[in-house]
């Protein structure tokens, strides 16, 4: 029943290119370089309507007007923005070709995990849309999903299918301006998902996007939109992984979430991009906005996150918490080892009335990592009776890396109530000598204090994934204790 | 021979001598007591043995059925089969204690080249052992020592112990501060445990729970030392004079 | 203000300074000019509104000033003290009372340290404030000509505490740049209370220095109480030997525009470094509360504590900042900012922030935000006590908490003298 990662991604690659979604293109790669060419090449490439390629040029015109923010505690190497190339679909030939591209140091760090790819769709009936670099190209469980009325598809799909969706919700809580990064993606994205769940429908299965980077120089820029209509349910997993390179890759995506009245979104991240080596060459720029709207009356929006890859990752899955009685939650486990940096967290935005959020957030530094929680709370004037907790723990492993913990917490109401703790510890020699004393190894201890440390993050990932989750964060430590 | 522990001298991180000179046999099969005012060496003897970090060896050997137990670490000890019954068992917020347990078990497992036990298997010797202990489930699902009371503490060293079925058990006042509900559970479980294969040295100040647990050897540490060495009716003696003879065996 | 030129240009060298003094403050003015007034895309300044600073030009007050001795009394100690009263950020001789001082203290007014102690000057004018990130320590260095200069040497322990009162009466706009310092040798104690009030439209631009000397004690209460049409802008720069208490305390009550900033350094192991407050602010209010905790050595402690009531439309800003380095194992640092937002037209920012290096070490911080207690209104009103009354019950409670932090009870008493009067007269 298991598949191996490799043999799965394979199977929907080529599979997936039986659909021929670009078979008359011959071109496969844009030219390396961003100009208004680019935007109207990609989008060409893509048969997009008009309003579509005007949307991205906009974009692309804002990220012209923007530079790149500098506020995060980042350490960032220079982007040139004009070496990258924008778009890659994958060649037919380059099918078998991918077993040899994949780095066999991965492969280990999956086998030391003991859940390929392919297992997680098995497990639990998961519906996979592999992004494999910038083009979806499979999506399974579509037959299934489509008797109860649920979209699930790769973006472009969504363009020609379901344009009146795209239309209406695209750019709408992540507009093409929001940000430098938010606009590049608007400008030159590629694919991604596209979720759309019907009034008062129950998802019955986890839906799954795998993204993956795959060729050298090419910067992932997926664009995913899920919308949950009136009391509709849906939970969403996001798996990220990248295979070893020298150079940075940038991977600049924005992902937008719509719940309407009574609706709920569950959106689980787990984050395994390429780190780069101990010495800090290669790995990934993980530079993405994330963004939800609860747009109707007692909406609910939870982001899940488990940071363990990405040379630097810069990203704040927020809430615009609009409707009255809607509930944002966050909670977020970052590890950063060897030279990695993580400036994370979130935005939750209160306006409406009786609006509620919870943030967890747990970061972990080891080696000469870097982890900030960065995290603004803000009640606006007419939040009546909002209510926030906010709990950031810090764990540090070693005496070379940082924690470092700014919330920001702005309040014009009230009869709101904010509350904000934060902790600051380490793993105390006593908890190891007693798990080493049972007979647990040193890194197995380490691995058991740090996971429940975590706890309270990781039971709110579905199953599957927080065998994962648990293992990845091992992988992640190794090497941390002497 | 379990345990061989020869002329053993150990200090502190800030060169404090805390053990001036060990000498103690224990064979298989055989309980020792080893008693002694505060401050004498006892924990430390215990962690010694056990691996903690933070003592510095300066002179001695300890042999382990023969093989240098000193070189080994902490985690390759217990899987050798040596227990330390914690004088203050330590909290790891946020770790199920079953789960702890199961993984703990199935490293002793995997070292000795046994099979793991899945869930099935591991709840019903849990449930077994329990049960022989008179100990509630209600333990179990909390997080390791997490929110415990003194007596739960103990309780769940001594149910650990059951569980992971050591050669050499080495109980650091596990007695101290328990009622005699409680004690009587730690007594059981180490009763229980003795086999003419396992062996088990219990420290304590007070000569109470070798009332439930009759030692095969009684040993009086003072100073670094082992002053006198004797059976059962050492540690009735040291109840009626209390410690202050020592010093005057000492002088 | 819509250039700096009403700064820049009112400078005049003072031909009785030294040469070196007068390169000092012009070195200064530059860096003034240079960095200009801070604005809210300055991540340290985001929360800070200055409009009422940028609106109006505030020149350097010049000539003599008094005041009538019913303006001094509300903020004079019971008991004895030696006593410095500036009035207009210039030392007032007849209102002043420092009395005789024990051996090793020397205690005046800066304009006397300038003529006197060439050693002292060179201290409190040592070019640091040309050099940081802090519009107003330049635009101070440049104008300072008065302030407090409190010097112990070793071992020296003062029994009666420090009284030191800042006034205003302004006629026209006119800013007062005031320096002081706090010098304590090895193992010498002081107690200082420190307050400023006044009248009319001015700007209270102060810079601190204190240095705590191995094992030296100091408790440093200041009441804040400028008028409602103030701006007081203060920077406090500590540096902390190993072993020293310090024990500072802030109860801000005035001016329509305040700021505090405070810069602890702790240099040296088995420092307490105790820097709280409480803000209480209204009408129109603005109040910011700026501290940053430097732990650069091992084995010290910070106790951070800060209580905000917020009324009427005004904005009170906590941004706390404990920072501990990679050599500062063992540091024990612990912070907390709790506010009351009481009406829909306040605001309230918290920023308090931790940024870590060492592994060993506990460290903490709590914010909290809401109205009052509802089951404690609740219960108050349920024994028959009207709302109002148990509204200013539980606000005087919660403010009161605060000011049982500081440990001197003559300056406790103090403290609960100026919250009864807050409390006792709303401006708003």
């Amino acid at each position: 029943m298991t598949m191996d990662t490799i043999d799965t991604v394979q199977a929907l690659t080529s599979e997936g290119y039986k659909y021929g979604f670009f078979s008359d293109i011959e071109a496969d790669e844009a030219p390396p370089g961003l100009n208004e060419g680019t935007v109207r090449f990609i989008s060409a490439k893509k048969g997009e309507p008009d309003w579509l390629l005007q949307w991205r040029l906009d974009a692309f015109r804002a990220w012209q007007k923007t530079v790149q923010p500098d506020w995060a505690k980042l350490r960032i190497a220079p982007i040139d923005y004009q070496a990258s190339t924008y778009y890659s679909a994958p060649k037919q030939q380059s099918g078998p070709k991918s077993l040899d591209e994949v780095d066999p140091e991965l492969l280990a760090v999956y086998e030391k995990l003991g859940i390929p790819l392919g297992e997680r769709a098995a497990l639990a009936g998961v519906a996979v849309d592999a992004v494999f670099d910038s083009v979806s190209v499979a999506t399974t469980f579509k037959a299934q999903l489509g008797e109860l009325g649920i979209v699930f598809c790769s973006f472009g799909e969504a363009v020609r299918e379901h344009p009146e969706l795209v239309k209406k919700y695209l750019g709408s809580v992540v507009p093409q301006g929001d940000n430098f990064f938010a606009a590049l993606n608007s400008a030159v994205f590629s694919d991604g998902s596209f979720a759309y769940i019907p009034p008062g429908v129950r998802c019955p299965m986890e839906l799954s996007t795998y993204f993956r980077i795959n060729a050298a120089k090419s910067g992932q820029f997926e664009r995913t939109l899920l919308i949950a209509d009136k009391g509709a349910y849906v939970s969403y997993l996001e798996g990220c992984t990248a295979p070893q390179r020298d150079e940075n890759q940038l991977h600049a995506a924005v992902v937008e979430l719509i719940a309407l009245e009574g609706a709920e979104i569950k959106y689980s991240t787990v984050q395994n991009w390429y780190p780069g080596d101990a010495e800090g060459k290669g790995g990934i720029y993980n530079f993405v906005t994330k963004r939800g709207a609860c747009r109707g009356d007692r909406a609910k929006i939870s982001w899940t996150q488990v940071e363990t890859g990405s040379a630097i990752t810069w990203k704040y899955p927020s809430c615009l918490l609009e409707g009255n009685n809607s509930v944002g939650e966050f909670y977020s486990v970052a590890i950063t080892n060897n030279l990695q940096q993580a400036d994370t967290g979130t935005k939750m935005i209160h306006i409406g009335k009786n609006t509620s959020s919870t943030i967890i957030s747990k970061g972990i530094s080891a080696g000469r990592g870097q982890n900030t929680y960065r995290g603004l709370v803000k009640i606006q004037p007419k939040a009546q009776g909002a209510r926030n907790y906010t709990q950031c723990d810090s764990l540090l492993i070693g005496d070379r890396c940082g924690a470092n913990t700014v919330p920001y917490i702005e309040v014009r109401n009230p009869s709101s109530r904010v509350e904000h703790e934060a902790t600051t510890s380490k793993i105390s020699d006593d908890q190891l000598f007693y798990c080493r004393q049972r007979g647990l190894s040193a890194e197995d201890a380490v691995s058991l204090i740090v996971n429940g440390f975590c706890k309270e993050v990781l039971k709110e990932l579905p199953m599957e994934f927080a065998v994962e989750a648990q293992k990845l964060l091992a992988v992640s430590l190794e090497g941390s204790v002497g | 021979m379990m345990l061989e522990i020869n002329n053993l001298h150990a200090r502190l991180a800030d060169g404090r001598e805390i053990l001036k000179g060990i000498d103690l046999t224990v064979k298989e099969g055989e309980v020792h007591a080893i008693m002694g005012p505060n401050g004498s060496g006892k924990s430390t003897l215990a962690g010694v043995l056990a691996g903690r970090p933070g003592y510095e060896i300066t002179e001695g050997s300890v042999l382990y059925h023969g093989k240098d137990l000193l070189a080994l670490s902490a985690d390759e000890r217990a899987r050798a089969g040596i227990f330390l019954a914690f004088q203050y068992p330590v909290e790891i917020p946020g770790v199920n204690n079953m789960y702890f347990l199961r993984a703990a078990l199935n490293a002793v497992h995997r070292s000795r080249g046994e099979p793991e036990l899945d869930a099935g298997q591991f709840l019903k010797a849990v449930r077994a052992k329990l049960k022989l202990l008179d100990i509630g489930e209600d333990l179990l699902q909390r997080a390791v020592n997490v929110g415990f009371s003194g007596g739960e503490k103990k309780r769940n060293e001594i149910f650990q112990m059951a569980m992971l079925e050591p050669d050499l058990a080495i109980l650091d006042e596990t007695d101290s501060g328990l009622d005699i509900d409680a004690l009587r559970v730690v007594a059981n479980g180490v009763n229980r445990l003795r086999a003419p294969n396992r062996a088990a040295i219990m420290i304590t100040h007070y000569q109470r729970l070798l009332d439930y647990v009759v030692p095969d050897v009684v040993h009086v540490l003072s100073h670094g030392r082992i002053v006198r060495s004797g059976d059962k009716s050492l540690a009735t003696e040291l109840e009626c004079r209390g410690y202050a003879f020592l010093d005057d065996a000492a002088a | 203000m819509s250039d700096l030129t009403s700064y820049t240009g009112a400078f005049r060298a003072d031909p009785g300074e030294p040469a070196w003094l007068v390169e000092r403050r012009q070195s200064a003015l530059a860096r003034f000019g240079e960095l200009g007034l801070p604005t809210r895309r300055q991540e340290n300044w985001r929360f800070t509104n200055l409009r009422a600073l940028e609106t109006t030009d505030y020149p350097p007050a010049s000539g003599v000033a008094t005041v009538a001795e019913a303006a001094l009394a509300p903020y004079l100690l019971t008991g004895a003290s030696h006593r410095i009263v500036l009035v207009n950020g210039r030392f007032s001789p007849t209102l002043s009372a420092i009395g005789p001082l024990p051996a090793g203290t020397y205690l005046a007014p800066l304009s006397t340290v300038l003529r006197e102690r060439a050693d002292l000057a060179a201290a409190l004018f040592d070019g640091s404030d040309a050099v940081a990130n802090q519009p107003f320590a330049a635009l101070n260095a440049a104008f300072a000509g008065d302030g407090f200069v409190l010097a112990l040497e070793d071992g020296v322990a003062l029994g009666t505490p420090i009284e030191i009162v800042h006034l205003a009466s302004a006629a026209a706009p006119h800013a007062a740049h005031t320096r002081n310092a706090i010098l304590a040798g090895k193992h010498s104690r002081a107690r200082i209370v420190e307050s400023h009030a006044g009248s009319g439209r001015y700007w209270r631009n102060l810079v601190t220095r204190v240095a705590l000397g191995e094992g030296a004690m100091l408790r440093h209460v200041t009441l804040q109480d400028d008028g409602d049409e103030a701006i007081n802008t203060g920077i406090s720069r500590v540096v902390l030997a190993t072993g020293a208490r310090y024990d500072a305390f802030t109860l801000t009550v005035g001016a329509l525009l305040s700021r505090a900033d405070m810069i602890v350094a702790i240099t040296g192991e088995r420092v307490h470094c105790g820097v709280s407050g409480a803000y209480l602010l209204r009408g129109r209010q603005e109040a910011t509360i700026a501290t940053l905790i430097d732990h650069a050595a091992p084995g010290s402690e910070t106790r951070e504590v800060f209580k905000g009531v917020v009324e009427d439309r005004a904005h009170g800003v906590f941004q706390g900042k404990i920072q501990v380095r990679r050599e500062a194992q063992q540091t024990n640092a612990h912070q907390l900012n709790k506010n009351l937002l009481l009406s829909p037209r306040a605001a309230i920012d918290s920023k308090p922030e931790l940024e870590i290096f060492a592994d060993d070490v506990k460290c903490s911080h709590g914010a909290t935000i809401g109205d009052l207690d509802e089951t404690a209104m609740f219960y108050l009103r349920a024994r028959g006590i009207p709302e109002s009354e148990a509204r200013l019950m539980l606000i005087e409670a919660f403010a009161a908490e605060a000011i049982e932090l500081v440990e001197d009870a003559a300056a406790q008493t103090y403290l609960r003298r100026h919250l009864d009067t807050w409390l006792a007269n709303p401006k708003g």
